[in-house]
């Protein structure tokens, strides 16, 4: 990276420390701390509440997964805007009503202690590692593709925003993600024009949609059927699943998840936590679209510029260095006057067809995947993967996440580079300043201070919580570090831990608000033995036994609890 | 007490919370709807 990128980059990063900093006064006690004392206005929570959700990955990794796999990504958020609705009316009022300072301490009212301390040690096991894995993988591709050390930036991306995350508490998280999302934003617009400007002349938005949709990367909508029928169960992203099991994931995270319960519980009034709730729910899946689109923007983009034979530059140097060394030069030098011919005959085909002027005729659809140089060049991309997934090399062959960062360290402009790296560490902090935040709270609220002996008066729960703040940060940073020690196996384990508990928490709180008769003890067991079966579902799925989508887990967790703390409370009232 | 939970459930914008519930829920069926036709038109 160049100096101006530097300066761009530490620049904007200090403004969000320094800012942080300064409006991260708060009164000493939780209620300032954890709730910046609810005087929060609905805009910032409809900020903090996107810019909790929206990690670095999601920036990084979204338009890459339109390039290679479609925009059928999208149909993961059709659950949100219903399960925003059910939490507006169920959950939101009665966490207002009681003056809750973490979700859980709703569950102790309605049932008892091991049911609370259960679902905010779940919650704190799962975001713990989870918050760590969100640190390693922005990182992990950072370092791989601009040379940085891994410790460094680990530290970097998960390390620096602990400084006014301690100390200004949920009102320094919710004025720097106010801030953080606008430079976002900021960011992917420009990301987005540059993309467009290098495209040849008279290649807008509509050639761009016929680009991806020849090459197949405008699924957004699949039904999940086999094409000889039949559901296929284990497909991760489609219609049904993302409705059904995405609204169960989106309410569990929702309504049962301190790091988002604690954002709406800062607003000034429950109106105000709805409004920006529901704000969420309108803004979510057009936003989501329009990243998808910027992957599929760059891949017409690579239509007409040089393809990186494979977009990770640091597993080419690991084939380099393998025992393919040979084979490697040869099929490099091969494929880039390859890239050169298909380049070229792209843009005389473009060129020569746009002058007939006949609509669908105008598209350079044989130069995509249909073309013979496209084939060949297509082909040695699969060599490349194919020597990367041979055990000798234990390479990395899934590219999907360098795409779009790979993109714009070739072809942003000096200080646009900065600003964009910018952007991803920018993410990172806005959803981990508020996970550590919510972490903290669940710590000293849900144990430390329920189970003290004696009271612990405001000033030492303040400054307690400052301490647990910086310990949850610190173990973040150290579980990041441990993951990519770790290497691949373990990040992708991690990604679907949410999906292994997010189930069973919800289903715990949906007997809660719907079974008023169901008490702690059939709830607490069916918690425990349903939470058991999720993971057993989740090691044979990874065995291959039962291949199912991790978003059913979400379905069966939730569902599993309801039903069996029912037939539970049916044996313990026949008891009685 | 009593303008303090009236300010509490004011609704913005619409007359019932309700109104609300059907607008993200309607805009739902309609980004679906809208995301079917370009995957029709473009495949």
């Amino acid at each position: 990276m160049s100096r101006p990128d530097w300066i761009v980059l530490v620049l904007t990063l200090l403004a969000i420390i320094a800012y942080g900093l300064y409006k991260g006064r708060t009164s000493r006690d939780l209620d300032g701390y954890f709730l910046s004392n609810r005087t929060v206005p609905w805009y910032m929570v409809l900020l903090g509440i996107m810019g909790t959700q929206a990690s670095a990955v999601t920036f990084l990794s979204a338009p890459g997964q339109a390039f290679t796999d479609g925009m059928r990504f999208v149909q993961y958020y059709f659950g949100l805007p219903l399960a925003i609705i059910v939490v507006c009316v169920s959950f939101v009022p009665v966490f207002r009503r009681l003056k809750v300072y973490t979700a859980y301490e709703f569950l102790e009212q309605r049932f008892d202690l091991k049911t609370r301390l259960l679902t905010s040690f779940l919650f704190l096991v799962q975001r713990g590692v989870s918050t760590g894995i969100s640190i390693a993988a922005p990182s992990i591709i950072l370092s791989s593709l601009l040379g940085w050390n891994i410790l460094w930036t680990n530290v970097f991306m998960g390390g620096l925003l602990i400084i006014y995350t301690v100390t200004g508490g949920a009102k320094a998280v919710a004025y720097t993600q106010q801030l953080q999302m606008i430079i976002i934003f900021g960011g992917m617009a420009v990301a987005g024009y540059m993309v467009v400007r290098g495209l040849p002349a008279g290649v807008g938005l509509s050639q761009v949609l016929h680009i991806g949709g020849k090459a197949g990367k405008l699924n957004i909508i699949t039904t999940g059927f086999r094409k000889g029928g039949g559901f296929d169960w284990s497909d991760r992203y489609n219609l049904l699943s993302g409705i059904i099991g995405g609204f169960f994931l989106q309410l569990s995270y929702f309504g049962a998840d301190q790091s988002q319960v604690g954002r709406y519980l800062t607003a000034r009034s429950t109106s105000e936590s709805r409004l920006g709730l529901l704000l969420n729910g309108l803004v979510k899946v057009p936003m989501q679209f329009l990243i998808l689109l910027l992957g599929v923007m760059v891949f017409a983009f690579y239509q007409f510029h040089p393809r990186p034979v494979f977009f990770n530059q640091s597993q080419i140097a690991k084939l380099e260095r393998s025992k393919y060394k040979d084979s490697v030069d040869m099929l490099l030098a091969r494929y880039e006057a390859g890239e050169l011919e298909r380049m070229g005959s792209q843009r005389r085909l473009y060129e020569t067809v746009e002058t007939d002027k006949s609509g669908r005729a105008m598209l350079p659809d044989s130069g995509l995947q249909a073309g013979r140089l496209e084939r060949a060049q297509a082909a040695d991309r699969a060599t490349v993967k194919r020597w990367l997934d041979d055990p000798a090399v234990g390479g990395d062959s899934n590219e999907t996440n360098y795409i779009f960062l790979r993109f714009v360290t070739d072809y942003l402009p000096v200080g646009l580079i900065g600003l964009l790296i910018a952007v991803i560490v920018l993410a990172a902090w806005g959803s981990i300043a508020p996970t550590l935040n919510a972490l903290a709270s669940c710590t000293i609220v849900d144990f430390h201070r329920r189970l003290a002996r004696v009271p612990l008066g405001a000033e030492k729960e303040y400054r307690l919580s400052r301490w647990y703040t910086l310990l949850w940060g610190v173990f973040c940073v150290a579980m990041a570090q441990l993951a990519y020690n770790a290497g691949n196996s373990l990040i992708e384990a991690v990604n679907m831990l949410g999906s292994m508990f997010y189930g069973v928490i919800l289903g715990v709180f949906l007997v809660a608000f719907l079974r008023r008769r169901t008490g702690g003890r059939a709830v607490f067991i069916s918690a425990v033995i349903v939470e058991i079966g999720v993971i057993v579902l989740n090691v044979l799925g990874r065995k291959g036994i039962v291949p199912l989508g991790f978003l059913w887990f979400n379905v069966i967790g939730a569902v599993g609890v309801v039903v069996l703390s029912e037939v539970l409370q049916l044996f313990v009232r026949r008891r009685g | 007490m009593e303008r303090e939970q009236a300010s509490e459930e004011k609704v913005p914008l619409f007359k019932k919370w309700s109104y609300w519930y059907m607008l993200v829920a309607g805009f739902l069926l309609v980004c679906i709807g809208v995301f079917y036709f370009l995957t029709k038109h473009y495949s």
